[in-house]
C-alpha cells in the first residue's frame, strides 16, 4: 500500500506558559492508515494529537510554533477551527455522551452544521450508528437517554456521534482506557472497520492495542517522538534503544 | 485491647453532644413553628384570604326593576334580587340573583361597580341603616321604584392587596435580575480570562452577597425614590431587590455552570460547533435545574425581604395600578407584617401573615426539590 501523505508536521514546539510539552516535532500522517502514539504518562502524545484539531487552543496559555499542514493546507494559518474540526473529529478518553437521548447525541452535530430536516437527520443517524456498528444494540431505544447505557455502548455513541459530521479524519484519545476488555475488542475492530474511509490517529498506553490495530506507530518520550514507523517494525525491530526499552516493559 | 475506656467516654460526650444540637434545632424549629401557627392560625379564613386590606365605602345608584324572583326568604329583597341578613347590627348582602339589578350598579363617576356578597349597606335614599331591623331595611331597599342610591361598604381585612404587591414585585425582580445574572454568569465562567480582574470581580460578588440588605434599601431609596423619583413604588422596589440578588443569582449560577463537565464543552467544541452553540445548546441545558434553583431561591428571598423593601416600594396596603408614583406604592406580605407589629402591635393579624409566608416559603422549596429531582430522572432513563 502506498503511503499517501494526510498531514505534515513541521519543527512543531508547543509551550504550556513556560513549560516546553512538544519538542520539534516532524512528522508525516498517512491517509487510510491506523497510526498510534504510544509512550508513557506525560510524554506528549495527547498534546500532540490536539494538536491536529486544535483542541489546545480551548487551553489558557498555550504557544504554539512550527506548523502542520493537511492536504498542504496550514491548519493554524489558513483554517479555522470550526471548519477544521468538522473534517477532524475526535473521540475522547472518558465516553462522554451529552445529557439527551441518543438520537440528539448523533443528531448533534448535523444540527448545529444546519441540518433540520428531519428525514436528513434520521439518515444520518442510522447510518452513523451502523458504522459504530451499535444499531443494533440501541435502535429500539434511541430516545433512551444516552448515560442509561454501559460504558463501551456510550464510547461507540460518542464515535457515530463524530461520525455524524462525516469527518475525513478521526482522533481517538485513549477510548478504551475507560472500557472492559470485551468493549475493548469491538472498539478496536470498529477502528480496523473504519480506516477503509478515514484516517485514524489514536493515542494508547496499551501496546498490544497499538501493535493489533495500527499501521504506523510513534514513540513518545518527555515530548519528543523517539521514534516512528511501521508497526511491525517498531515492535519486532526498534532501532533506537528507548523504545525497546518501553516496548519490553523495561519502563512506562 | 486498642480502645480504652477513656476513647470511650470521648466518643459519648461527643455523640451526646451532636444529638443535643441536632434536638435543640429541631425544637426550635418546632416552637417557632407552633407558635408562628397557635398565634396565626385562627385569623386564617377565606376572608382573609380573600378581601382587601381596608374597608371601601362606595356610593352607587342601582336602577331597579321588578325582579320576578319567588325566592321567599325572610331577607328577600324583590325589587333588588338580593338577600340581606343582619350581622353585628349591620345589612349584609347574602345572595345575589343571576338577574339582579345590583350586578350593575355604578358609582357616582358613572363606573360601573357591581356588588357582591359580603357588602354591607349603610344606607339606602334616605334611609340610614344604622340600628334597623331586617324589615326596615327590606321596607327602604323596596321603597318606590326607579333607581335608588345605596351607600355600600365592602369589609377589608384580607390581604389580597399584599398577595398581589408581593405577585408583581417578583414577576418585575426576576425579569430584571434573572437575565441579567445569568448572562454575568455566563460571561464569567465561559469567557472572561483567568486572571487578577476574574478574581476582583469575584471577591465583590462574594461580599455584595453579605451585604445587609437594609443598606440596599437605604441605596435603593437615595437612587430610585428619589435621584430617578420613582417614589414609593414596586418599579423601585424592583430595582433595589434586583441589585441585592444579582450577587446570589450570579454566584449560584456559575457554581452550577462550573458543575457541567469540561468534556461537555471539548466534545461539543470538538465536533465544529462555536462557543455560542456550545452554551446555548448543550451548557446551559445542562444547568438549567441548577439555574431554576437559584431562582426559586431568590423568589424566597424575595418573598421574606423587608428591610429593602420599607423604604423603596412602602407600605400601603394597595394593588398597584402603575409602575411607579402614588399608584404604584405597594406592601408585600413581610413589610405589611413588620408595619403591622410596629404601627398597631396587632399580633394575631401578624402571626396569620406569617403562617401564609411559612407556607409559601415550604412551597417554594418543595419546588425546587421537586424541579432538581426531575430533571435528574429526565437525565438519566
Amino acid at each position: 500500500m502506498k503511503d499517501e501523505t494526510k498531514f505534515s508536521v513541521k519543527d512543531l514546539n508547543l509551550f504550556y506558559g513556560n513549560f516546553q510539552a512538544l519538542k520539534n516535532i516532524n512528522m508525516e500522517l498517512y491517509k487510510g492508515q491506523i497510526t498510534a502514539f504510544i509512550g508513557p504518562s506525560g510524554c506528549g502524545k495527547s498534546t500532540f494529537l490536539k494538536t491536529i484539531n486544535r483542541m489546545n487552543d480551548l487551553v489558557e496559555g498555550v504557544k504554539i510554533t512550527g506548523n502542520i499542514t493537511m492536504d498542504g493546507v496550514d491548519i493554524y494559518k489558513d483554517m479555522d477551527a470550526i471548519t477544521l474540526r468538522t473534517r477532524v473529529g475526535m473521540v475522547f478518553q472518558q465516553p462522554n455522551p451529552f445529557p439527551m437521548s441518543i438520537y440528539d447525541n448523533v443528531a448533534y452535530g448535523p444540527r448545529i452544521h444546519g441540518i433540520r430536516k428531519k428525514s436528513v437527520l434520521d439518515e444520518i443517524v442510522e447510518k452513523s450508528l451502523k458504522q459504530a456498528a451499535i444499531w443494533e444494540e440501541v435502535k429500539d431505544k434511541l430516545k433512551k437517554s444516552a448515560l442509561a447505557v454501559s460504558g463501551g455502548q456510550q464510547q461507540r455513541i460518542c464515535i457515530a456521534r463524530t461520525l455524524a459530521i462525516e469527518p475525513e479524519v478521526i482522533l481517538m484519545d485513549e477510548p478504551t482506557s475507560a472500557l472492559d476488555p470485551i468493549s475493548t475488542l469491538k472498539i478496536e475492530d470498529l477502528a480496523t472497520e473504519l480506516k477503509k474511509d478515514y484516517t485514524i490517529i489514536i493515542v494508547t498506553h496499551n501496546m498490544q492495542q497499538a501493535g493489533r490495530i495500527s499501521d504506523k506507530t510513534a514513540f513518545f518520550l518527555t515530548g519528543e517522538v523517539i521514534e516512528y514507523g511501521d508497526t511491525e517494525q517498531i515492535f519486532n525491530n526498534p532501532r533506537d534503544k528507548k523504545t525497546e526499552d518501553y516496548i519490553t516493559g523495561r519502563f512506562g | 485491647m486498642i480502645k480504652n475506656s477513656n476513647t470511650k467516654l470521648k466518643d459519648g460526650i461527643a455523640g451526646g453532644l451532636i444529638y443535643l444540637s441536632a434536638t435543640i434545632t429541631v425544637a426550635i424549629l418546632i416552637v417557632i413553628i407552633g407558635f408562628v401557627l397557635y398565634k396565626g392560625l385562627p385569623g386564617i379564613n377565606l376572608k382573609f384570604l380573600t378581601r382587601m386590606w381596608d374597608d371601601v365605602t362606595t356610593v352607587v345608584d342601582v336602577n331597579r326593576n321588578n325582579v320576578t324572583g319567588n325566592n321567599t326568604e325572610a331577607g328577600y329583597v324583590e325589587s333588588l334580587g338580593i338577600s340581606i341578613a343582619l350581622e353585628d347590627e349591620a345589612v349584609v348582602i347574602k345572595s345575589i340573583d343571576n338577574d339582579s339589578p345590583v350586578k350593575d350598579a355604578v358609582n357616582v363617576k358613572k363606573v360601573p361597580y357591581a356588588l357582591k356578597k359580603g357588602d354591607v349597606i349603610g344606607k339606602a335614599g334616605s334611609t340610614n341603616f344604622k340600628n334597623i331591623t331586617l324589615e326596615e331595611a327590606k321596607l327602604a331597599l323596596n321603597e318606590g321604584t326607579g333607581p335608588i342610591k345605596m351607600k355600600v361598604t365592602r369589609p377589608g381585612g384580607g390581604i389580597v392587596p399584599m398577595l398581589v404587591s408581593t405577585i408583581y414585585i417578583i414577576g418585575l425582580t426576576l425579569i430584571i435580575a434573572a437575565p441579567i445574572g445569568i448572562c454575568a454568569a455566563i460571561y464569567l465562567n465561559e469567557y472572561a480570562k483567568p486572571g487578577k480582574t476574574l478574581n476582583i470581580i469575584r471577591f465583590a460578588i462574594q461580599n455584595l452577597a453579605g451585604i445587609p440588605s437594609i443598606i440596599y434599601g437605604l441605596f435603593g431609596m437615595l437612587v430610585f425614590v428619589q435621584g430617578f423619583k420613582m417614589s414609593y413604588s414596586i418599579l423601585a422596589g424592583s430595582f433595589t431587590l434586583s441589585i441585592m440578588l444579582l450577587p446570589t443569582i450570579i454566584s449560584t449560577t456559575e457554581e452550577t455552570l462550573k458543575e457541567v463537565p469540561r468534556t461537555y464543552r471539548e466534545s461539543s467544541m470538538g465536533l465544529g460547533a462555536t462557543k455560542l452553540q456550545t452554551i446555548s445548546k448543550i451548557i446551559i441545558p445542562s444547568a438549567l435545574p441548577g439555574i431554576l434553583v437559584a431562582i426559586i431561591l431568590s423568589i424566597g428571598r424575595i418573598v421574606g425581604e423587608s428591610a429593602a423593601l420599607i423604604w423603596t416600594a412602602g407600605t400601603i396596603a394597595q394593588i398597584p395600578k402603575t409602575l411607579v408614583g402614588s399608584e404604584a406604592a405597594a406592601a408585600t406580605l413581610t413589610t405589611k407584617m413588620y408595619w403591622l407589629i410596629k404601627e398597631t402591635a396587632d399580633l394575631e393579624q401578624a402571626s396569620s401573615i406569617a403562617v401564609v409566608l411559612i407556607v409559601l416559603v415550604i412551597a417554594l422549596n418543595i419546588l425546587s426539590k421537586f424541579i432538581t429531582r426531575r430533571f435528574l430522572k429526565k437525565r438519566t432513563s
